[in-house]
């Protein structure tokens, strides 16, 4: 398990080249939905996938949870969950410049996921010299029950996952969700070997 | 397609005397050998270019759609939210999805499996992918995936689905709910009552002499009375009202919202209505009755296996009294005390 930890100058180019793809993501987003998008500095940390499951099983208040398979270069793939509550959602329609009535809550959800998450990947893939390819989101089934079933039955088998957690805001549209990187074991020592090679270059 | 600059750059590219031409004329035809759409539109959502898939499946002209406008082509598009679509992914470089389960079919195209599919459309997902052409100018991609049959088949299995779990509800005789079903509601109808404060009563009922029906009239007239009281009942009741078998002649109805005032009308109601209904078994006449007891859930923290119990003694009680009649008890206090 110990080989999956991130030493110290690891994390802290991740979190410096996370730091720079979130500058740039919020950026992006703020010129296409036409409002400030606030993107608060992640967390990153290890975490056993059986404490993933209890903890987003656990969150009484989700709504809805997106999902999107990303993968690259070099080995790096992951899976990204966007978390979303009930009194957060209400105006996404709105935020993402839609009529009402031209798409259902389902869609609005998946569609803005789908922007939040690929938007930030490809700046992200950018700076480590990479590119990013995605699977199409796909909405979680009732939240409760099928949470654990899911990240159980994900393509990847994982003990451990590098988990990334961002928060995006846009006070505007009273929006709020999480974004959460899940990183499967093997792709983690790929990441961390990129990481080697950045902080060989720097 | 393949990635011309990769391919060329590998060491056995020249072993293989791969040349930028004979790449060209393996995507080209993959292109067109494709079972997917490809569509490429210009920044101004104009046809640059599509695939043999699109020409057949469409069932246009070349020459007459390359130039022009997706949406002229196309008018069936929701042109307002699929323009915003094209624009973000023209805007932030990235790509952008639209699965059959939100939208059956973007495009109006018809399908491969005319008979056993009940659209008449192709159902799509659909993939907008950024690539720029020429210099860096900017285009979309759209890749249509043909996706009918897993549309279809995806029907068939929520309709099997739901078709299973009713099954596993009701009762094949009286086609009410079943015991396991009914003491499920029960749970769930205990516990809203018990959050929102609110009152909840049963009513178990059990037809009168019910064995020596079925000695007189063997098992099939017993049958045919179980199905008709099961129907006659079912009428007198609300929507919420959940009514189950509970066991051969028992049957159990929960009341959401309803004291027991409003559950012993209830019951006073199918009590005589039973006692007055003719039944006509082959050339005979059956005359059936029925005891009904009845409880409401109290404040007291009883469980619903409680609030059965105290049913059932209200029920032995009108059995006791000399049935076809109505005995009432609330669960906090016991029969005997009543």
């Amino acid at each position: 398990m110990k080989e999956f930890h991130l030493t110290e100058d690891q994390q802290d180019c991740l979190q410096e080249l996370i730091n720079i793809a979130m500058g740039q993501a919020s950026d992006q987003l703020a010129r296409y939905l036409d409002t400030f998008v606030y993107l608060k500095v992640p967390s990153i940390e290890s975490v056993a996938a059986a404490e993933l499951i209890k903890s987003l099983s656990q969150q009484q208040d989700t709504m809805a949870i997106v999902s999107q398979g990303f993968f690259a270069n070099e080995g790096i793939r992951g899976e990204a969950l966007l978390v979303y509550q009930e009194k957060d959602s209400g105006r996404i329609a709105d935020l993402l410049g839609y009529e009402p009535g031209e798409l259902s809550q389902d869609e609005q959800l998946i569609d803005i996921s789908s922007i939040l998450t690929t938007t930030f990947l490809n700046v992200f893939a950018q700076q480590i010299g990479n590119q990013m390819s995605y699977n199409a989101p796909k909405l979680l089934p009732s939240v409760q029950n099928n949470l654990s079933q899911h990240l159980q039955q994900m393509t990847f088998s994982w003990d451990l996952a590098l988990k990334v957690n961002i928060n995006y805001q846009v006070t505007d549209y009273s929006f709020n969700c999480n974004m959460i990187l899940l990183i499967p074991g093997a792709a983690i020592l790929n990441i961390k070997s990129v990481l080697d090679r950045i902080l060989a270059e720097f | 397609m393949l990635d011309f600059n990769m391919l060329l750059s590998k060491k056995g590219a020249s072993a293989l005397a791969l040349t930028e031409l004979s790449l060209k004329q393996i995507n080209v035809q993959i292109a067109n050998q494709l079972n997917t759409g490809l569509l490429i539109l210009n920044a101004n959502f104009d046809i640059v270019i599509w695939n043999r898939f699109l020409q057949i499946h469409a069932d246009k002209v070349v020459d007459d759609i390359i130039g022009q406008s997706v949406f002229s082509i196309f008018p069936e598009l929701p042109k307002s939210w699929l323009s915003r679509k094209l624009n973000s992914v023209l805007q932030l470089n990235t790509p952008s999805f639209c699965s059959w389960q939100q939208r059956h079919h973007l495009f109006e195209l018809p399908h491969t499996r005319p008979i056993t599919t009940d659209s008449e459309f192709m159902a799509q997902n659909c993939t907008f992918l950024p690539i720029e052409i020429d210099n860096g100018k900017k285009n979309i991609c759209i890749l249509i995936e043909d996706v009918t049959d897993v549309c279809h088949y995806q029907g068939q299995l929520q309709k099997a689905l739901h078709e299973l779990e009713q099954m596993s509800r009701i009762d094949g005789l009286t086609q009410i709910y079943n015991r396991k079903y009914w003491q499920e509601s029960l749970d769930q109808e205990y516990a809203k009552a018990k959050r929102h404060s609110k009152s909840l009563s049963l009513i178990m009922l059990d037809l009168d002499h019910f064995k020596s029906l079925n000695d007189n009239y063997g098992h099939q007239g017993g049958d045919v009375v179980l199905m008709e009281v099961t129907a006659q009942v079912s009428k007198l009741l609300r929507l919420e009202d959940v009514f189950g078998r509970y066991g051969g002649e028992e049957f159990a109805i929960i009341l959401p919202e309803t004291d027991i005032a409003g559950a012993v009308n209830v019951a006073n109601r199918i009590c005589k209505h039973i006692a007055n209904l003719n039944f006509n078994y082959q050339t005979q006449r059956i005359k059936v009755t029925a005891s009904l007891g009845v409880a409401q859930a109290s404040d007291e923290a009883l469980s619903h296996e409680e609030l059965i119990t105290h049913a059932d003694k209200a029920l032995y009680q009108a059995k006791a009294n000399g049935r076809n009649q109505v005995f009432s008890v609330l669960s906090n206090s016991t029969v005997t005390k009543n």
